[in-house]
Order: C-alpha cells, then structure tokens, then sequence
C-alpha cells in the first residue's frame, strides 16, 4: 500500500496535478475573476489547434522520435486550402485536399525516418523548410481571405458552449487513448520507444508504425490548420509558424521522456493545461506578455530536472 | 625477475563464485596462458587484473608492493593494461589520436599540441609491433584486426609491464595472428609480462611458456607447457562432470525419420558462413556447437528473419522461405530466444506481463479493446508455469535477475506452441538454479513436440541436452556428432578451426 | 568516384557551389561582381561564427538550439549599454560585458546538461523560448536607433577595404582550427562525441569538455552578434529569431553528425556558403520576383538531398 502511495506521488501526472492546483489557488487569491467560466472559454479559442497536434506528438516521441515539421504541415495544408478555393473549388474539395496534403507530408517524414534510419530531428528538421518553403512559394507570401461563411463557422460557431475546435480534439483524445490503452498497438509504441530491437525481435512492425504516426501527424497537422483558417478567416504561409516549439514544450512538461518509453497522454493534457493557464494569466493580470515566454522556458527546464529527481528518488528507495 | 602476483583471490557475483582463492604469478619476460571454459572465471581475473573489478578478497602485488584494486589508472599507471576482445577505440578518430586521447602532448599549458612528436612516436609504437598503418584513417573504417592492433598499440603506449591479451585472435585470420604473433614475441623479449587468455589451444602451446587453467572459479593447475599434452590440457579444462539434467527418453528412432520442421540447404553469407546444411526434426533438440564468432548467432538471425542470406535456401515444414521477415518467421510458428538477452530480448522498463504478451498482444484484442483480465490470467498461467520469481505481472523487467528475464523471454513464445525454439545461448549469465529450470524447459518443450535449434558455448549443456550435435568452425559445418558418440573432447577438437581449412 | 565525393562532403559540396556559380555567373555576369560577393559574405559572417561554436557542440553529441534567443539577449543588452539615451558604458566596456554575457549563458546552457544531465534538446528549447522572453523584458517595447560611432564601425568598418565582420570571421576560423587541430581539447571533443565510454575509460572529463563547447559556442554568439547586429540602424526584440535553424541546417548539410564525433570545419563552411548563397541565387537568375519566395523550399530540398547522398553513401560501404 505504502509502495503503491509512493509510486502514484512521484508520477509526473501528479506533480504536474500539484503545479496546476497551486497555481488555480494563487490565481483565486490575486484575481478570482480570471476563473469565470465565460473568461476562461474566450481564452481558450485558439488552444485547442496546439491540443490536437499534441496527440500525435506525444505518441512520435513515446517511440523516441520527434516532428519538428508539424508547423510547416500546417502552413501547407492551409495554402493548399486557399489557393484551391481562391482558384474556385468548392469548399468542401478544398478541405479535402488540404487534409490529404498534410496527411502526404506526415507520410513521407514516417518514410525516411523508419525505411532510411535517418534520426527524426534531422528528416523533419528538412521537411520543416521544405514544406513551409513550397507553401510560400504557391502563395508568394500572400494571405487568401474572404472564405465562405459555412466554413468559417466551423472556427467561430459553439456547440454545447464549446467551440468545434474543442470537440474535434476530444473526439481525436478519446479515440486515441482508447487505442492506447485498449488496443495492442498503445503497447507496441511503448515497446519501440523503450528497445525497438526487442521489438522487432518479437515481431512488431515497427516501420508500419512509425510510418502510421508520422502519417496521422500530418493529418492532425492539416486538422489544426484548417481549423486555424477557419476561426481567422485567412490563410497565409506564416501559419503555424513556431508552434512545434510550444507543442513539443507541453508534451515534455507533461511527463513524456524526449528518449522515449516513458510517458502518457494525459500527462500531455496536464502539460497542456498548466501552459496555457500560466500563459493567459500572466497576460491577463500583468499584461505582460513578455513574462510568459520567461516562465514557460523556466518551466520547461525545471519540470524536466524535478521528473529525473523524483525518478531518482523512487528508484533509491 | 620483476613479477605480478594474485593471492586467494575470490570474487561472486549473487551467489555464485566467480572466482575461489586464485593465487598466480605472472613474470615479466614470459608469456604465461590461461585457459578454461566460458565461465570458468577467465574475464572476472582479466576484469580484476585490469582494475575494472573490484575482488572480495585478496591481493594483487607488483614486485612485492600492495595495488590498491579497482583502480584502471592505478593498474595503468604500473604498467598493468588489459586489451579486451571487443577493441575499445574511437572509431572517428585516426590512430594517433585514438592513441593520444587524454594524454596529448602538448606545450604552452594545452594551447600547441606537439602533432609532428605525436606522430613520429606513433609510427615508433607501430614500428617496434611491426605495423605499417595509415595514420589518417578513421580507425572505424580499418579492419577489425587492424583495430586490435590499436588497441594493442595503445596499451603499450606507458612502459607496460604486464600485457593482458583476452581472446586476441578470436577474430582474425591465420595470417593476421601470425603477425600477431611475432608481436607478442618480442614483447616478450622486451621483457613484458604477457597473460595470454585464449581458447585455441594450438596458439596456447605454440606462445607459452606456462599455462595455468582455471576451472569453476578455481585454478586447477599451472604447469610448464612442456610438460603438458593438448590432451592433458582438454582434460584440466573439463574435468569433473557438472550434474546436468538431461533427456530421460534416448533419442526416438522415429524422429528422425519424420519429415524434418525447418531444413537449410546450401545457406551462405560471406563471410558469417557458407553452404550449411542441417535438418531439425519434430521432437529432437540439435545442438550447435563451436567458439564465439564462428557464426552460429548469423545462421539463427537468418532462420529468424532478422538478416538476409547471400544463396541457398530455407525451408519450412518442407516449404520454401521466400520474402522473410521477423513477422512471418513467427506467424510460420518460429520462435527465437536470442544471444543478447536485454538489448534484444526485452523492453526492460516495461512490465513483466507486457512483455510476456509483446508478440501475441493482437491475440488479446477483441472489438472493445484489450482484454485485461484475458492478459492478466494468461500472464499468471506463464508466471507460474515458468517459476518466474516476482512481486507481481505489473513489475518492471528490470527489476528480476538474469535467470527470471531469461525465463520471460522464453515465455513469450511458449504460449503459442510454436513449432521451432531457437535458443541462443539460453543460459547465458543465469545463476545456476535458474540454469538447470531453463534446462528442464529446454526438453519439455521437445517432448511437447517443438523442434528446437540450441546454440551453446558451454559443452555439458550441449552434450546433456542434445539429441544430434552440429559444431561450427569459422562458418563452415566442421562435424556432425550423434549423441552417443559425442563428448567434450570431440567437441572442443571439432571447433578448433583447422588450419589447413582457411585462406592463406 | 561520386562515393568519394560524396563522402568528402566538403569537396562535394564545393564542387557544387562552383558549378552553381558558373551557372549564375553565366546567366547574369554581375553576381560575381565584387560588390555582391562581398554582400554575400557580410551576410554569411555572423552565420559562419556561430556554426564554428554549434558544430562542436554536435561534435561533442549535443545540440545548442538556443542561439537565436541568445543573439536577442545579447544585442538588446549592448544596445542598452552603449546607447546614448540609457546607459552610455565606453565602447570597449559593452563590448567586454557583451562577451561574458555571451559566454554566462552558454556556460548555463552547460551546467544544465553537464552536471543537471537534463538532454541538450529540452535545455536549449527552454533556453530557446526564455532567452526571447528576456529580451523582449530587456527591450520593453522601445527600438534603439542610437547605436554610437564606435559601435556601428564594429558592423560597417571596414580595413584595408575589407569589411570588419570578414576579419573578425576569419580570425573566429583561425581559432576553431587551431582548437580543433592543434589542442588536446579539440581532439577530446571529438573523442567523447565518438565512442563516450571509451573516453571515460580513457580518462577523459566529459562533463568539463561539454562545459567548455556550450560556453564556445555562447562567446562565439556573441562575437556574431557583434559584428552583425551594427550593421542594422534598429535593435529590436526579433533579432536572431530562426538563426538556430540556420546554423543546425548549415552545420548539418556541412556533414556534421548529430550522433557526434564526425565534422569537418571545411564541410561547415561550404555548409553556410551554399545555404546563403540560395537566396541571392534566384534573384540573380532573374526568374522573376515570385522565385525568391521559392528560397525556403530550396534549402529545404538541399538538406534532404544531404541526408539522401548520405544514406545512398552507408548503402554502398556495406
């Protein structure tokens, strides 16, 4: 009993619960008003894009991988929907087209990574100016705007007093974390992650699967992008620009180690919470926004350096 | 004569000796071999000699003064170095780099390395072994005996005493350990101590001038080795039977006569080996046998369908193999417990039910998922019917000893009642109550009807459990013994790669 | 032949830029005009510096992916010092403290992966977004369009009509080379990237050499930061941004190995001339103004094709 106590304290899930409970009862004493519902949903409008990305990243690096790409896929597919409606196609083929782009562009980073053995970072750090490259080379670096209104509903319109978008990434969540915790494949990832020779060994297809990941990576990619254009009614070459950085900063805050093996999604969604709650009410009641970029680097640093402290700590004793 | 000397020197490992009160001498100016069985306790002596391990008791002196033990750069610093089978170099650095890392010459307090002396004493260290290699080349890219010659060059980089040589030709070819050979001479001549650790026995007789065997930890004998035949030596070296369990049925005489489970015809891979021929038959264990690195682990890799083979063919249950692969090697009903236990065998920080089920997971899937109590009453069937020792299923693999890992790895096949094991060195590193367990379910699974492929270093596991063995020397088959016929003397013969069979 | 080349990465590479340049050269005569070289080369310099620090960084098997961020901290701190309207420190003070500054930070960037064992990767993504963070604190919103004489000479000046950024490029290259080469530091770096156990073995501090290349490369930012930064007449709080991109991309098609121990400072160089070369490349084909955007995809496929000559290379060694 004692041991599975301190087991279940020293998991990053807790940790980060603990980080997330402090933090909501600071906020409740320097400005409870930032806790009403209604703020709390209009400052939410544009993370449920970061959320849906955050998935497939964190299963990417459960396998010891990473897709610094995730942005460009988003700035491609949201071109290819663009030009395509710009150039007359109905809206509905336009979407299509740029799902199955960024599903395209996920595709061929899982082909290098698991037929060529060349290290994720470097394949997707390639793809990552390759894909934002062409994507600013068909729009010349000019936005498209003006799209009809029954799509731009689909970024502004609320269902249940939550946005689409919002939906969108909880119908993804469950259907993944029921694939990994109910279905071989959530423990084959593990497998790869923590020794993909024993994997291979014991008849996992582990190029099948890395390649599925990427795969749905670009297409989760293309999902956030057309959301994005959707509730911002433009699409241009810069979007998603940087946000592999703050996806990849949540996944890792959240509990999942960068080599892999070790980690869970809803360590992920802990991750993404705390960031954005810091990240808002920072804004909110110092309006400074310069200070979240400083805290949420700390955080990042020192939340890594406290898991393997506590990790050493349990395997001590 | 100056002399390294070890007294009552123990050393376990759990609760098995390693080593039992080994005292030896060493002299400078000879050339002194050890010889023993995998397991006798050769490494841990080298390990201890060398500074890497630390005895439980004993003493090592050098001319009559204490070492302290443990210590890498103590045992350095007096001139004891130890080359290790495997080459531990820097394979992007050239050789005088690799030479030099971390005690570079250099003036001006670090900031000019003196590059031309380190060179020119380069080429004097390889001069005086005889060598003319390239000093710019990556060692990486050189040959392996070229990058034992590194590793040789860099131990005689301090004014070595005592050169500790571990298995130094199990990887090279005549010609190269001929050359190998001239060097350790005149060492010797130089006045260096040489512990010559090999299991070619010809090498042993032709270098030293005394050989000392070790056997079960113990040291039997050191003798002059002209007073001692080959057979003498095979004989110190076996001794005593162990108490191995073995078959209680002889071998059936139908077995043999059914049609065989897997058949390799004409299968070569240069260089790993070439044309191997051998049948397996339902029910029948075929031992194979021979020295590491003549290329038993590359035949069972092919089998398995990790590696692709250059000619020859496959067949399975009397059909051909085509396109393998791992996935299919399995569904065919083939099962591979291979040499290297946690690197390939399994995901050590997962848990122990995990990777009992890893490679039937989807067997477990149904339309809501994965049936959790499915797994868990399965896990516990194999748990106990293994005698795997743990807490509970959900406990890391990392967290057993060597024996209970080995048992999940054997586990996670057994379930599925394929119809070919292939055991890589099952026994590898397990103590010796897990040993003879692993045995007993060795031959359950034969008489269960499995085929299984055995590959052992150690002979009384071999001979006690096979019906037929095979022995491999340098990638040829070099013997086909049937299990009356079969003994360690034979064995250890067969093995020993003939001379007159390799290239000049 | 081509294996050779392509193993020689920086021959290849060099090859390549050449033939490009005669192609160029050939279409419009005037990009082998002094003037342009020149420009292509004052646009390489601050590129070239911090590649020399980040390559051996991926020598040593880590990665800095903080340099951008830095380069922001660091021109808005000597901005504020130098600058007539704040804290007006002597030219060589700045420059001096612009330096520790530079060297701190690395230093940071060091302890945290050396002793902390935090990976490379999450240090420097912190650093990454922190570092951005204090700069836009330190800037607070004001642009500083005041830089003083001395300072902007540090980007405009030239000597012997060379500009000073070329100079003080070639004399960092000199550096690297005689640390590479003729160091036993240099030397340790590329043993501990190669094989760590056998350097630990071989007795070397891998924690005191990984120290040292993550404060190298801090300093050698700093001193990029101070021969481009001058050439702007406006410090603001988005410089550096992507630089880290650039100087991995560069260092890596430079033939660098992220697994550590393999990378050559020529391969590094050809690495940023190709990169920088791109952009200017496409004007002066004269394909038209729509081509220039095509620049990021350009530099994109070249490092694949890196990536694919290398795997084409493993392929035949075998």
């Amino acid at each position: 009993m004692k041991a599975i106590f301190l087991r279940t304290l020293s998991l990053p899930e807790t940790f980060l619960s603990c980080l997330i409970i402090t933090l909501f009862a600071l906020i409740s004493q320097l400005d409870p008003s930032f806790l009403q519902w209604e703020v709390q949903r209009s400052l939410s409008s544009h993370i449920w894009e970061l959320a849906i990305i955050a998935i497939p990243m964190t299963l990417i690096i459960l396998t010891a991988g990473i897709d610094l790409s995730v942005g460009s896929i988003m700035s491609l597919s949201a071109i290819t929907a663009g030009m395509l409606f710009q150039a007359g196609s109905s809206m509905p083929l336009a979407c299509g087209a740029a799902l199955l782009t960024g599903t395209l562009g996920g595709f061929l980073n899982g082909f290098f990574i698991a037929r060529m053995r060349v290290h994720p970072l470097i394949i997707t750090l390639a793809t990552m100016a390759t894909y934002r490259g062409i994507a600013e080379g068909i729009s010349q670096a000019k936005p498209v705007s003006g799209f009809p209104a029954g799509f731009t509903r689909l970024g502004q319109d609320e269902w249940l007093n939550l946005p689409f978008a919002a939906w969108v990434f909880f119908i993804i969540f469950v259907s993944v974390f029921w694939v990994i915790h109910r279905r071989a494949l959530g423990l084959h990832v593990y497998a790869i992650g923590n020794n993909d020779t024993a994997s291979r060994f014991s008849g996992i297809h582990v190029d099948r699967i890395l390649i599925g990941l990427y795969t749905f990576s670009g297409f989760a990619s293309a999902l956030a992008a057309l959301l994005f254009v959707a509730r911002r009614n433009t699409a241009k070459a810069d979007v998603g620009m940087g946000i592999e950085l703050g996806v990849i900063t949540a996944v890792v805050i959240g509990g999942v180690s960068i080599f892999g093996g070790r980690g869970t999604l809803v360590g992920t969604c802990l991750g993404l919470l705390l960031i954005h709650e810091t990240r808002e009410f920072v804004s909110w009641h110092w309006n400074r926004d310069e200070f979240i970029l400083i805290v949420l680097g700390l955080l990042l640093i020192v939340s890594v350096v406290f898991q393997k402290l506590l990790r050493h700590k349990q395997n001590s004793s | 004569m100056p002399s390294l000397t070890t007294q009552n020197l123990s050393k376990s490992y759990g609760g098995t000796h390693a080593l039992k009160n080994v005292s030896l001498k060493i002299h400078a100016g000879d050339i002194h071999a050890l010889c023993g069985e995998n397991g006798a306790g050769k490494s841990t002596l080298i390990k201890i000699l060398s500074g890497v391990e630390t005895p439980d008791q004993g003493l090592v002196q050098w001319n009559g003064n204490h070492l302290s033990l443990g210590k890498v750069h103590e045992m350095e610093s007096k001139g004891i170095v130890a080359v290790h089978q495997e080459p531990v170099v820097f394979p992007d650095l050239n050789i005088v780099d690799n030479l030099y890392a971390g005690r570079e010459l250099s003036s001006g307090m670090g900031t000019w390395l003196n590059t031309a002396s380190m060179k020119q004493r380069t080429r004097d260290i390889l001069d005086s072994l005889g060598e003319d290699l390239p000093l710019n080349q990556p060692v990486g890219e050189m040959a392996l005996a070229q990058r034992q010659m590194v590793s040789i060059a860099r131990a005689l980089f301090n004014q070595c005493r005592i050169l500790i040589l571990d298995e130094p030709t199990a990887s090279l070819t005549t010609r190269e350990s001929d050359a190998l050979f001239k060097t350790v001479i005149s060492l010797k001549n130089q006045g260096v101590g040489i512990l010559y650790v090999s299991h070619r026995l010809e090498e042993v007789f032709q270098l030293a001038q005394c050989i000392s065997v070790l056997r079960d930890g113990i040291l039997v004998s050191t003798q002059s080795s002209n007073d001692l035949s080959e057979d003498a030596l095979i004989q110190q070296m076996v001794g005593r039977k162990v108490a191995y369990p073995s078959r209680q049925q002889p071998v059936n005489a139908d077995i043999t006569k059914n049609k065989p489970v897997l058949e390799l015809k004409a299968l070569s891979r240069t260089p790993a080996y070439d044309d191997i021929h051998l049948k397996i038959h339902a029910g029948e264990i075929l031992g194979m046998s021979g020295l590491v690195g003549a290329g038993r682990s590359e035949i069972a890799r092919a089998i398995f369908g990790i590696d692709e083979f250059d000619t020859g063919e496959i067949l399975f249950n009397g059909k051909k193999l085509q396109n393998h692969s791992i996935r299919k090697a399995i569904d065919l009903g083939i099962a591979m417990v291979p040499e290297d236990r946690q690197r390939q065998g399994l995901a050590l920080p997962l848990s122990v039910e995990t990777n009992l089920l890893l490679p039937s997971l989807n067997a477990f899937q149904g339309m809501t998922g994965l049936d959790r109590s499915q797994m868990r009453s399965m896990s516990g069937q194999l748990i106990s019917k293994l005698g795997i020792k743990t807490g509970s299923p959900d406990n890391p693999a990392s967290a057993l000893s060597g024996g209970n890992q080995q048992k999940i790895v054997l586990g996670k096949w057994i379930h599925q009642n394929p119809s070919l094991f292939i055991l890589d060195e099952p026994t590898r590193g397990v103590d010796v109550g897990a040993k003879s367990e692993v045995h007993r379910m060795i031959i359950e699974l034969a008489k269960q009807g499995s085929a299984v492929l055995l590959i052992s270093s150690e002979l009384p596991e071999i001979l006690s459990l096979s019906d037929r063995i095979l022995v491999i020397a340098k990638g040829h088959v070099s013997g086909e013994l049937a299990r009356e016929e079969a003994n360690q003397e034979k064995l250890l013969k067969l093995s020993l790669p003939e001379e007159a069979k390799q290239s000049p | 032949m081509i294996t050779y080349l392509l193993r020689h990465r920086a021959i290849g590479l060099f090859l390549f830029i050449g033939l490009l340049t005669t192609v160029v050269s050939w279409i419009n005569p005037a990009f082998l005009s002094a003037q342009n070289l020149r420009d292509i080369a004052v646009q390489a310099a601050p590129i070239c510096i911090i590649s020399c620090g980040v390559m051996l960084v991926l020598v040593a098997g880590e990665i800095d992916i903080s340099v951008g961020s830095m380069m922001g901290v660091l021109a808005a701190s000597m901005g504020i010092m130098v600058s007539a309207s704040r804290a007006q420190l002597p030219p060589h003070v700045a420059i001096a403290l612009t330096l520790l500054i530079g060297i701190g930070m690395g230093l940071f960037n060091g302890l945290l992966v050396a002793y902390a064992g935090v990976p490379s990767i999450i240090v420097t993504l912190g650093m990454l977004t922190a570092l951005r963070g204090l700069t836009e604190i330190i800037m607070n919103g004001a642009w500083i369009t005041d830089l003083p004489e001395e300072i902007r000479f540090l980007g405009t000046g030239t000597i012997l009509s060379v500009p000073l950024s070329l100079w003080t490029t070639a004399g960092v290259l000199a550096m690297t080379i005689w640390l590479i080469h003729r160091t036993p530091i240099g030397r340790r770096i590329y043993a501990t990237g190669s094989n760590p156990q056998a350097a630990q073995l071989a007795g070397l501090s891998i924690k005191s050499i990984k120290l040292f290349v993550f404060a190298w490369t801090g300093l050698l930012t700093a001193v990029a930061t101070l021969v481009s930064v001058p050439q702007l007449s406006v410090v603001d709080s988005g410089i550096g941004v992507g630089t880290e991109l650039l100087v991995v991309t560069c260092v890596v098609v430079g033939g660098t190995s992220v697994n550590g121990g393999v990378g050559t400072l020529s391969g590094v160089l050809c690495g940023v001339a190709l990169m920088t070369m791109i952009s200017t490349v496409l004007i002066f084909l004269k394909l038209g103004e729509h081509a220039t955007y095509w620049s990021r995809a350009i530099q994109g496929l070249f490092i694949l094709g890196a990536i694919l000559a290398d795997h084409w290379i493993s392929n035949h060694k075998k």
